[in-house]
């Protein structure tokens, strides 16, 4: 019974945040900066988040974290939503009803009580959707997702069975509201939790991928996703647990995805280049659109020489 | 795209609190810039602000004007000998925009006689100027302010869309300007376009140039003086050619008054959809203006500042008035050989009121009249160069570009004289009366050189070929 549980949780969660943000991409575009595209120095930076945010979530003390957490929350919201929801009293009052029923579900039923969970995982995936988003419009390329799992592969396993950093993390935020993860629990028998970054990953791989190669990189994203992302890690868990006779608390998902989705992109990279933004065709929202620019000619040259 | 707003954040940086720029990142901004159009096909949101500067709130705008002041003479009392003497007594700390008008102008004559005390850090690339309009002055540039410029100019261009890759600029000017050549192939480097210096060559010859194709690409973008791009339709239009026959977008003229009926004309014969009119001087680059389609001239407000000085009081001028254009390039953006309060002899008509053009959001003036010694008071009012010309160019019969010279008689009346042989002085004069300018119109049928040679223009810096030359 656990093991479909946690199959039909998992896929549900993985392919939820896909399919969400494959929606999000064909129907709005996010505002983006005059210049600037996602690049490879992006990456590093992103890594640098990844390794910096747990131990500072770590430092925080424990009442603290999900104060943070949730402000994190909304803060993501606002900016992810701000092209679907431009006015900004109903888009804040529509995040505080959010927030505010994640910390009413968990006061009231509890922290393994199916509301809260539902109530918790539905902002996850809102943030992970938007997010997703930020980054696939902001020029983000599969080149740069895929090695960006491969750095996340090293890094998930190692502070999974090297320096417990994310069992510790786990751990930080039990019998707190705001956990940064999606998932389902009933009493305390039945559960199955998928971390936000997993999340992330998946949404950026198919996003990405649905990008740059239409719907042959969509495909192969949804199955790997399914496959690698989620049947992987359950049954992997399931397989230890009855090999071992001790069922371990978490598996680092990104050791069996992050490896996959690389050899995806090599697969689907076979059939061509990338495709741009230019290149994709959008009839959705467009957010916040600037004024229409002056189309006079900056002359230069003959200006510039001299006068007698 | 991180990296791209932290370089963007320097660069700001710099500019509000008046350090040097780094170049490399300015340059780097580029080519972000390129990136980004070739990644969405366009600039993102708000890149009006980035292409025109922060500063397009008037408030904002004086603040930094009044800092970018007071850093500006700080720095010229310190390290230029003229400018010591002149600011000596003055409050160097607490000058404003207001009170600015306590510092005597700079004029061109104080270049002439004393280049060296107006020297500030060490140079690198002199530049004379071609002395059409007087004796001619050397500036010197630095190598921090040749690399600055271009990679600012570049910047520009791209976020405006007016240059970028697939492009292909024919550059017309003069050889000897070497700063305004050596900077626009600097600038279609970075801006990752192509460009050929084809110079002052015979017009027939830079025409062909324009019909050439290399590598696929015909040029698309021109830049001269209107002198001698009127002698290119001159010569396009005696072999034929028209609009379908070349690939330019866009024409780019300056150095001198560009009449709206060879602006047509550019656009008529060589099919450029944009024919710029732009407003430049060595001695204050890199502050540059451009022209909007209601002929207002916008300069620049970030790198520099512009004031009218009326005709007669030296004061500014009031809202509508004639004055002579007064500029002082900001530091950091000037460093070798600045000048303040530069005063550039060019007259304009302050505007009565805010500017309603797509420009809007960059300060006005009328487009250039003419130089001030060479305002017209005759007995019915003033005339001034600009009037004459808009008043002759494209008359039947005149050719590009228009060769006169006009001064008041004894009688208080504006005598015009025309080279031409094709015109009467009759159809002259009904030109000029249509404008509302009473004249006595001479013609003189004379050969085009001899034209040159009683009225020359920027076109007759001519550069010889082996292939036309009969040297």
């Amino acid at each position: 019974m656990t093991v479909f549980f946690q199959l039909a949780v998992t896929i549900a969660l993985a392919l939820g945040v896909c399919v969400g943000a494959i929606a999000y991409f064909r129907a709005v575009r996010t505002p983006r900066p005059p210049v600037g595209v996602f690049n490879g120095s992006d990456i590093f930076m992103m890594m640098g988040f990844v390794l910096a945010l747990p131990y500072i979530y770590l430092t925080l003390p424990g009442a603290v974290l999900p104060v943070v957490l949730a402000l994190v929350f909304a803060g993501g919201l606002s900016v992810g939503y701000q092209p679907l929801i431009g006015n900004g009293r109903l888009r804040w009052a529509l995040i505080a009803l959010l927030i505010a029923s994640v910390l009413a579900c968990h006061l009231a039923f509890g922290e393994t009580a199916p509301p809260y969970w539902i109530a918790n995982s539905a902002v996850v995936l809102l943030i992970v959707v938007s997010a997703t988003n930020l980054n696939v419009q902001g020029g983000m390329r599969l080149k740069n997702v895929a090695w960006f799992l491969l750095a996340l592969t090293a890094y998930d396993a190692f502070f999974a069975w090297v320096v417990p950093l994310t069992q510790e993390l786990s751990d930080a935020v039990q019998g707190y509201p705001y956990a940064p993860a999606a998932g389902l629990r009933i009493g305390e028998d039945l559960g199955a939790v998928v971390g936000m970054g997993d999340l992330l990953a998946y949404a950026l791989f198919t996003t990405t991928a649905y990008k740059a190669y239409g719907t042959r990189g969509l495909r192969t994203g949804i199955a790997l996703v399914t496959l690698f992302g989620a049947v992987a890690p359950v049954a992997t868990l399931h397989i230890v647990a009855a090999v071992t006779d001790h069922a371990p608390t978490l598996i680092p998902a990104q050791v069996f995805f992050g490896p996959a989705a690389f050899l995806g992109y090599r697969f689907l990279r076979r059939g061509g280049p990338e495709r741009r933004m230019a290149d994709v065709v959008f009839r959705g929202t467009r957010g916040a659109p600037g004024p229409a620019r002056p189309q006079a000619p900056a002359g230069r040259g003959a200006a510039a020489e001299p006068v007698g | 795209m991180l990296e791209t707003g932290v370089r963007q954040v320097r660069v700001a940086m710099a500019m509000v609190f008046g350090r040097r720029l780094n170049v490399r990142a300015v340059e780097r901004l580029v080519a972000d810039a390129l990136l980004t159009l070739e990644e969405f096909g366009s600039l993102g949101d708000d890149v009006d602000e980035l292409a025109d500067g922060p500063f397009a709130d008037p408030d904002e705008r004086r603040d930094l004007q009044n800092r970018a002041l007071q850093r500006t003479v700080r720095r010229l009392a310190k390290h230029s000998p003229f400018y010591r003497e002149r600011l000596a007594g003055i409050d160097l700390d607490g000058l404003t925009a207001e009170t600015l008008t306590r510092i005597p102008v700079t004029r061109k004559v104080d270049l002439i006689e004393r280049p060296a005390d107006f020297l500030c850090s060490t140079p690198y690339l002199a530049t004379q100027t071609t002395g059409t309009t007087g004796r001619p002055v050397q500036i010197w540039l630095s190598r921090y302010e040749m690399e600055l410029w271009p990679a600012l100019i570049a910047l520009s261009l791209v976020l405006r869309g007016d240059l970028g890759p697939g492009d292909r600029m024919q550059i017309n000017l003069s050889s000897r300007a070497t700063a305004a050549v050596q900077e626009d192939v600097e600038v279609c480097r970075l801006a990752n376009a192509s460009c050929h210096v084809v110079g002052q060559i015979p017009p027939e010859e830079s025409v062909e140039h324009l019909l050439t194709e290399v590598g696929g690409t015909r040029p698309t973008i021109l830049t001269g003086n209107p002198s001698y791009l009127g002698q290119m339709v001159t010569a396009a239009r005696r072999r034929g050619y028209g609009p379908d026959d070349f690939g330019l977008r866009a024409i780019y003229a300056g150095g001198e008054m560009l009449s709206r009926s060879l602006a047509d004309a550019l656009r008529e014969t060589f099919g450029a959809k944009a024919v710029g009119d732009a407003f430049g001087m060595t001695e204050l680059l890199p502050v540059g203006g451009r022209t909007c389609s209601k002929r207002h001239l916008h300069i620049d407000p970030n790198m520099g500042y512009t004031e009218v000085l009326d005709l007669t009081s030296g004061e500014p001028a009031g809202p509508g008035r004639l004055g002579e254009l007064t500029v002082t390039p900001y530091f950091p953006y000037r460093e070798c050989m600045p000048v303040l309060r530069y005063n550039t002899g060019d007259v304009v008509r302050t505007l009565d009121g805010e500017p309603d053009c797509e420009l809007a959001a960059v300060p006005a003036v009328s487009h250039i009249l003419g130089k001030s010694g060479t305002l017209h008071r005759t007995v019915e009012g003033l005339v001034t160069p600009r009037d004459i010309l808009e008043a002759l160019d494209g008359t039947p019969g005149l050719p590009w570009p228009l060769r006169h010279r006009a001064e008041v008689g004894d009688d208080g009346r504006l005598h015009v004289e025309v080279a031409s042989k094709e015109v009467t002085e009759a159809e002259a004069a009904e030109r000029l009366r249509d404008r509302g300018i009473d004249a006595r119109v001479t013609v003189l049928p004379v050969d085009d050189e001899v034209a040159a040679r009683l009225f020359p223009l920027r076109c007759d810096l001519l550069e010889h070929t082996f292939t036309r030359s009969h040297a």
